[in-house]
């Protein structure tokens, strides 16, 4: 509807949102003692649009954090690059060299936060001279007045304290470091921000320090969109617009904030958001649901679903071919069934219980 | 004054207790070795002497002498007295000879055979072990288990063996010594390429066995740095590889520093065996010429100078420790 009244009037029509970043077909994988190849992302799509917030949610060792550092482009082992392209600002960062990746792209059009952002700094530099060395390589005609006044302009412009710079890292508590780290990766305004679990080490006050500050560089703009990742999904509801939740090296599923915490699709999705723990009245009687089971192992992944052998819902035909994604009733995951089969059985169970 | 300050005035104070406590160490411990030194030399000066009331006049003018006859709380007051004004005595042994004497022209000698050799050796350790972490592979694969080997084989095992090889089968250096023996020590080309000949063994082992224990030393802290989240963080925000290099090996480089202080300071001591192997006129052949003849002031003077110099290293490192790092600075600080 709306796009037929852009087609027609498209000086009114709002901006198509651009896509910052498009992942197509990535497959990236660990070289084990013994040479064999485990894909711990095994083609993966998605994209992003500018403004967006994004969040990747799944159990340890579904590939989260190895998507994310697949995002940046940079390998060493025994992490390997498969194939498949990652497209920033309509680049393929895959088919540039190793030399104009770290010029080009790295810090500068996409920033990594770093799952332990405790020992992310270097522990004998301090935070100016780190920052005075990122800018010899992005922006080498600055001199170091300018980088200070540049890098204390962007510190109070995000609450946090200029005398910072002049701190070691180890003088910093853990909420303030990892907060130094994210002003630190966002300074050169990257398109695509990606942040492994930025807030997993950190108290709850620090976390919503954390928070706050990501939606900050959003709303002001010095990053253009952002990738969380995180096993806390509550957590993304308030954070992210939309959530993507991966499985044994897939994603299962996609949908907004909204949908993917309060109407599930897939039926992994339903029963990781089953065995959150939220806080509430009567909670001490409330049988917390765990998923039965482990996730396969990616040296031997099963033909057909890989949720299959822990799915209370799989079939015979669960178990062969390769399950495609599906695009139904507005809704994309990862599974034979339609929407609405699986919401009566959904139902069903509820009746029973 | 500053928090930094007074923590070194703190540690000034225990480091003067603890040379006190070492100053009474190096008086009472040779003195209980078992033994009389004076009944040594008094027999060798009173040889030939037939008459017992003679050699028992020579016997206690040395007791006399050497203040042995004394209690050995009056000695250490003497003995105290002498070091202030900064003299240590009179060797036994070598009688009339002054101790302070002996050391001066000792410590030139393991200076000269040390300092270098641990400073070769330590920069040529420190440069293979960083080469072979950073490059991994072949090089690392053979570097590594020979470091290993060398730093394995007990010191004096691989002096006697350099010494077989390279001076008695292939005679390609001198066996002992610091100079050839028809040689009197004066300026002049003859005279320092005999010494340069004389240096050479000993100096090559020492270089050896320092590289060794060096290259696995920075080797493991270069791969344990390598493999810190500094690292990927910075190469992931762009920043090019020998920039990171840099920050790895300066990171590595810390405890290195402390050994190659602690080296330096036990140089002394440390060269005891290397000296005694090879026959050469340091300290360490006077320590163990000193033990083996009851020299007690000449003892008491090697151990002092060995004491001294620990101590003066130890300290050192703890001063360049707080400029280089600043997480050990502040532990500096927090301590007071």
């Amino acid at each position: 509807m709306s796009r037929k009244l852009a087609d027609l009037q498209p000086e009114l029509a709002p901006e198509p949102l651009r896509r910052v970043l498009e992942v197509e077909g990535l497959k990236t994988y660990y070289r084990t003692r013994l040479n064999e190849k485990v894909f711990a992302v095994d083609g993966v799509d998605f994209a992003l649009e500018e403004g967006k917030a994004l969040g990747i949610a799944g159990e340890s060792g579904c590939g989260k954090s190895t998507l994310s550092m697949s995002l940046m482009g940079f390998y060493f082992p025994p992490l390997y690059y498969g194939e498949g392209s990652i497209s920033i600002g309509g680049i393929d960062i895959m088919k540039l060299g190793k030399e104009r990746l770290r010029k080009q792209i790295l810090g500068r059009e996409i920033a990594y936060i770093p799952q332990a952002a405790m020992n992310a700094l270097n522990p004998t530099l301090k935070i100016i001279r780190f920052i005075e060395d990122l800018m010899k390589e992005h922006q080498p005609k600055l001199t170091k007045p300018q980088v200070r006044a540049m890098a204390e302009e962007r510190f109070r412009t995000l609450h946090l304290a200029p005398e910072v710079l002049d701190a070691y890292p180890s003088e910093l508590s853990g909420g303030m470091k990892q907060r130094t780290v994210i002003a630190i990766s966002t300074i050169l305004n990257p398109k695509v921000l990606v942040a492994d679990e930025p807030t997993s080490a950190l108290d709850v006050t620090s976390q919503k320090a954390v928070i706050r500050l990501l939606k900050e560089l959003l709303d002001k703009k010095f990053i253009r969109s952002l990738i969380f990742i995180t096993h806390e999904l509550p957590l993304l509801y308030h954070v992210t617009d939309d959530i993507m939740v991966m499985y044994a090296g897939e994603i299962v599923e996609r949908g907004t904030a909204q949908q993917m915490v309060f109407d599930p699709v897939h039926p992994y999705t339903k029963r990781l958001m089953g065995s959150i723990i939220v806080p509430e009245e009567g909670m001490k009687d409330h049988k917390l649901s765990a998923i039965p089971g482990a996730p396969p192992n990616l040296k031997n992944v099963p033909e057909g679903c890989r949720f299959a052998e822990r799915c209370d819902f799989a079939r015979e035909e669960c178990r062969s071919g390769k399950i495609p994604m599906r695009v139904e009733a507005g809704r994309t995951y990862r599974c034979i069934f339609g929407v609405d089969t699986l919401k009566e059985w959904y139902a069903d169970e509820e009746v029973q219980r | 004054m500053n928090a930094y300050a007074r923590y070194f005035l703190k540690k000034s104070g225990w480091y003067l207790v603890t040379l006190l406590i070492a100053l009474i160490l190096n008086f009472l411990l040779p003195r209980l070795i078992e033994g009389n030194p004076v009944s040594t030399i008094a027999s060798q000066v009173s040889q030939g002497m037939t008459d017992s009331d003679s050699i028992k006049k020579v016997y206690d003018n040395f007791m006399k002498e050497f203040g042995v006859d004394k209690p050995l709380l009056a000695q250490f007051g003497i003995y105290l007295k002498k070091l202030v004004t900064g003299d240590l005595g009179t060797s036994f042994g070598l009688y009339p000879r002054k101790v302070s004497d002996i050391l001066m022209a000792a410590v030139p000698w393991t200076v000269a055979l040390q300092l270098p050799a641990i400073l070769v050796g330590w920069i040529i350790g420190n440069v293979l072990g960083a080469v072979a972490a950073y490059r991994k592979g072949v090089f690392d694969k053979v570097l590594f288990p020979a470091a290993l080997f060398v730093n394995s084989i007990p010191f004096f095992t691989l002096a006697i063996i350099m010494l077989y090889l390279l001076a008695i089968t292939l005679k390609w250096f001198p066996m002992s010594g610091g100079y050839d023996y028809q040689m009197v020590p004066h300026f002049s080309l003859d005279f320092i390429l005999s010494v340069l000949r004389h240096h050479t063994l000993p100096f090559l082992s020492i270089v050896l066995v320092t590289i060794g224990g060096q290259a696995i030393g920075m080797r493991e802290m270069s791969i344990y740095e390598l493999n810190s989240d500094y690292v990927l963080y910075s190469k992931l925000l762009g920043i090019r590889d020998s920039r990171v290099a840099r920050y790895v090996f300066k990171n590595a480089m810390l405890p290195q520093i402390t050994g190659l202080a602690l080296s330096i300071g036990t140089m002394v001591g440390g060269s005891l065996i290397c000296e005694i192997v090879f026959s050469y006129p340091g300290i360490g052949t006077w320590l163990f010429t000193a033990i083996r003849q009851l020299d007690y002031p000449l003892i008491s003077g090697c151990t002092l100078l060995i004491a001294l110099t620990v101590l003066l290293a130890n300290f050192t490192i703890e001063i360049v420790y707080g400029i280089v790092d600043p997480r050990i600075k502040a532990s500096q600080m927090e301590e007071n």
